[in-house]
């Protein structure tokens, strides 16, 4: 009796244990989708432009087409996602993160090749408007290395909410001052020492991850399209050149110029006290994207403040000026279930009642044709996507998609390129030092 | 005879769940780790090539490795360092003094370690404010005249590393301290008096009274500074510094998670947890085995 006692506790500790590890699959059945309605899964990143835009356009797609979508949006989406995609179960059928965001998880995808490739969808019909996506969506976006990373003539991120990237100034510091906006470096430069006898700096910024599009943005025009495409694709003769040093040397130069707390604030904790340097009127510019006035929207900040902004400035008198083009993407992970239904939801997406949608439910802007019915002239939001209208030139930012090299980061935030401007402007590295671990880092990713 | 087998059967039944467990959750786990850090693996796909010890060929010439290994050995021996100096004396004198507030300095001391990494990080974040309305900045602003330029604890490449050690010590003093208290309480009291009659004073009770008497408790808290070091600097570089300026303050974890993650180096981000779990290993045998004394019986 007792030995079957023993033997029956010991096997009821074993069956706890399989107990644990129990499939639960019975709830699957429970989803909100049943085999006659298909469940879309988006997941996506809960960032500055909300869920609101989403949700709204998610219930009417539901309504239009008959199906259920589960909407997933989170701040630490790519850190949510990795060990989702890694099981290779419940993955996505659609993605909302943008190439650039930090964890990397859309840069991976895109190395590890796990991104469906998604060209039918240019020829798909926008609702019933009559055109299709590919004629609907503002030209450059779909060639561009963050939506075509593989440069194959095939399309696998789709574009969404964009938005340029410029310099955020206090217009009314500026206009109180008698100062004139800087057209070219050499007039930023003067604006720079002005201000430094006034004990303002010229320039500040957030974190270096924002050097992708300022940096991007000076290497443009400086270097000229040609090339700059060239240094997109990790071309280690157009990095060692010349003309590549100018717009290093210019960044050292500018180096000199910025806010002595920026580089210690220039960390996650610490961004927004950089941010609020313009605010303050401490620093005159800021790069920033267009979500930087809502960012700040609670901010304190000295009487009379004006948001304003402007392109970087062009190289040269009568010079191209750039202002970076930050467009974010969405894309269907090659091992999703619903590829189809998602192909649809995107298309849906680039209309006119989705791009009204996110527009007022957010401020996110679609990159389509037809944008001005939405930002008309008295919308705040036009201060921003006029600069394009006003003389500078849209500036693509993205990198070729290329095999990772252990030990070589190259274009994160922190990485070669534009971490390594943090000891630029500490003085700990030289503007020579920096280009040449740059060129060293190319070099062996192409090797 | 049979009873002794039937109790061995017994005992192993007992003992396989708990072994189940461990072999699952521990065991695989790890011997994965190496398995991985001999692959070249972006860390998503099914696309896995073996590369053999590559990733370590690559790893031993990375200077950004070195340099993160070097702060973490950096961290790991000053948090150690003062850490249990400061919380050694500190639970010496709240057991063996006649101190007012006893309780109120225990509840105090051990707030920190209540809080979360992230609160104690935002905390140092102002502390460490590179302005003038820092705490630190603006304290010292007190003994420096005009003209004089703040400290950029976070900023400055040369003290950052510095400035997260100062949070972590923060953190850690008031845990180890009341892990020390336990075992000072536990020292009779007749051995203090006799040493005070002999004329020892309180410094050479706590050296040759307090200190050999929880000598093991000692031993086992190094093995702990060593692993919480290693663990939390991750956290608090996240969290502070993000590993910047530049790479200035960071460490092996914070390299080993942007390595995998953000450079999608799998593989290689594996072979750096490898040498980490080697490493710890190896720290914590040497200082075990360095620190071996008779235990005092008392």
């Amino acid at each position: 009796m007792k030995k079957l006692f023993k033997v029956l506790l010991a096997s009821l500790l074993c069956l706890g244990l399989v107990g644990c590890s129990a499939d639960t699959d019975d709830n699957a059945g429970d989803a909100t989708g049943t085999p006659e309605t298909p469940v879309l899964k988006i997941a996506g990143l809960d960032g500055g432009y909300g869920s609101a835009g989403w949700e709204a356009v998610i219930a009417n797609f539901e309504a239009a087409e008959g199906v259920s979508v589960e909407l997933q949006l989170e701040k630490n989406i790519a850190e949510v996602l990795r060990p989702v995609i890694n099981s290779g179960k419940d993955i996505p059928d659609l993605v909302y993160l943008a190439v650039g965001a930090t964890g990397g998880l859309t840069e991976a995808m895109i190395s590890e090749k796990q991104i469906l490739d998604i060209s039918d969808v240019l020829d798909m019909q926008v609702g019933a408007e009559g055109v299709t996506v590919g004629e609907k969506l503002l030209p450059g976006f779909t060639d561009a290395l963050t939506s075509s990373p593989y440069q194959d003539g095939s399309l696998y991120l789709a574009p969404i909410n964009y938005g340029p990237c410029g310099l955020f100034y206090d217009a009314n510091l500026l206009a109180t001052k008698g100062w004139e906006l800087p057209t070219t470096w050499a007039e930023m430069f003067e604006l720079g020492d002005l201000a430094a006898a006034e004990g303002i700096a010229l320039f500040t910024y957030p974190t270096t991850g924002y050097f992708d599009a300022f940096f991007s943005a000076v290497l443009n025009s400086v270097v000229g399209p040609e090339q700059y495409a060239k240094l997109m694709t990790y071309d280690v003769a157009a990095w060692e050149s010349e003309s590549t040093k100018e717009a290093f040397a210019l960044v050292g130069k500018l180096a000199g110029y910025v806010e002595e707390n920026t580089v210690a604030n220039a960390n996650g904790e610490g961004f927004t006290k950089n941010q609020l340097l313009i605010l303050d009127n401490k620093a005159i510019f800021c790069p920033n994207g267009t979500w930087l006035p809502g960012e700040m929207a609670e901010a304190p900040r000295t009487e009379g403040f004006e948001w304003g902004f402007t392109s970087i400035p062009a190289y040269t008198e009568g010079g191209d000026a750039y202002a970076t083009t930050f467009v974010e993407q969405m894309y269907i992970p090659t091992s999703a279930e619903n590829a189809d239904l998602a192909k649809k939801f995107i298309a849906y997406c680039y209309s006119d009642e989705a791009a009204a949608l996110f527009y007022t439910n957010g401020g996110a802007v679609m990159p389509i044709v037809g944008n001005e019915k939405f930002i008309t002239a008295e919308d705040p939001n036009s201060l921003y996507y006029n600069i394009y209208n006003t003389g500078a030139k849209a500036n693509a930012v993205g990198f070729a998609a290329i095999e990772k090299v252990e030990g070589v980061d190259l274009t994160s935030a922190d990485g070669i390129l534009y971490g390594t401007v943090n000891s630029v402007v500490a003085g700990t590295k030289t503007v020579e030092e920096w280009h040449a671990d740059v060129v060293e880092a190319v070099k062996k990713l192409n090797k | 005879m049979k009873r002794n087998k039937e109790k061995n059967i017994f005992v192993a039944l007992c003992l396989a769940p708990a072994l189940l467990l461990f072999t699952i959750f521990m065991v695989i786990p790890t011997l994965n780790v190496f398995y991985i850090s001999t692959l070249k693996w972006g860390g998503l796909s099914a696309n896995k090539t073996f590369v053999g010890l590559k990733n370590y060929t690559i790893l031993f010439e990375d200077m950004n490795f070195i340099a993160s290994l070097q702060n973490t050995i950096l961290i790991i021996v000053i948090v150690t360092i003062i850490t249990m100096v400061v919380s050694l004396i500190f639970a010496s004198i709240i057991v063996r003094e006649d101190i007012k507030f006893k309780n109120f300095f225990r509840v105090i001391f051990y707030i920190p370690n209540i809080l979360s990494v992230v609160v104690i990080s935002s905390i140092f974040a102002q502390i460490y404010d590179p302005s003038t309305n820092g705490l630190l900045n603006s304290i010292l602003g007190l003994f420096n005249g005009e003209g004089w330029t703040t400290i950029k604890f976070l900023g400055d490449q040369g003290i950052v590393i510095y400035a997260i050690i100062g949070a972590m010590i923060w953190q850690a003093i008031g845990y180890y301290m009341v892990m020390y208290m336990a075992s000072i309480s536990a020292i009779p009291e007749h051995l203090y008096e006799a040493a005070q009659i002999a004329g020892a004073s309180r410094f050479t009770q706590f050296t040759r009274i307090t200190i050999p008497l929880i000598w093991n408790n000692i031993r086992t808290t190094l093995t702990f500074f060593i692993i919480s070091s290693i663990n939390l600097s991750f956290l608090f570089v996240k969290v502070m510094t993000s590993g910047g300026p530049d790479g200035a303050s960071e460490t092996v974890l914070s390299y080993l998670y942007s390595q995998a993650y953000t450079n999608a180096s799998y593989g290689y981000g594996m072979a750096i947890g490898a040498v980490v779990f080697i490493l710890s290993f190896i720290l914590s045998g040497a200082i075990s085995k360095a620190t071996k004394r008779d235990v005092l019986e008392y």
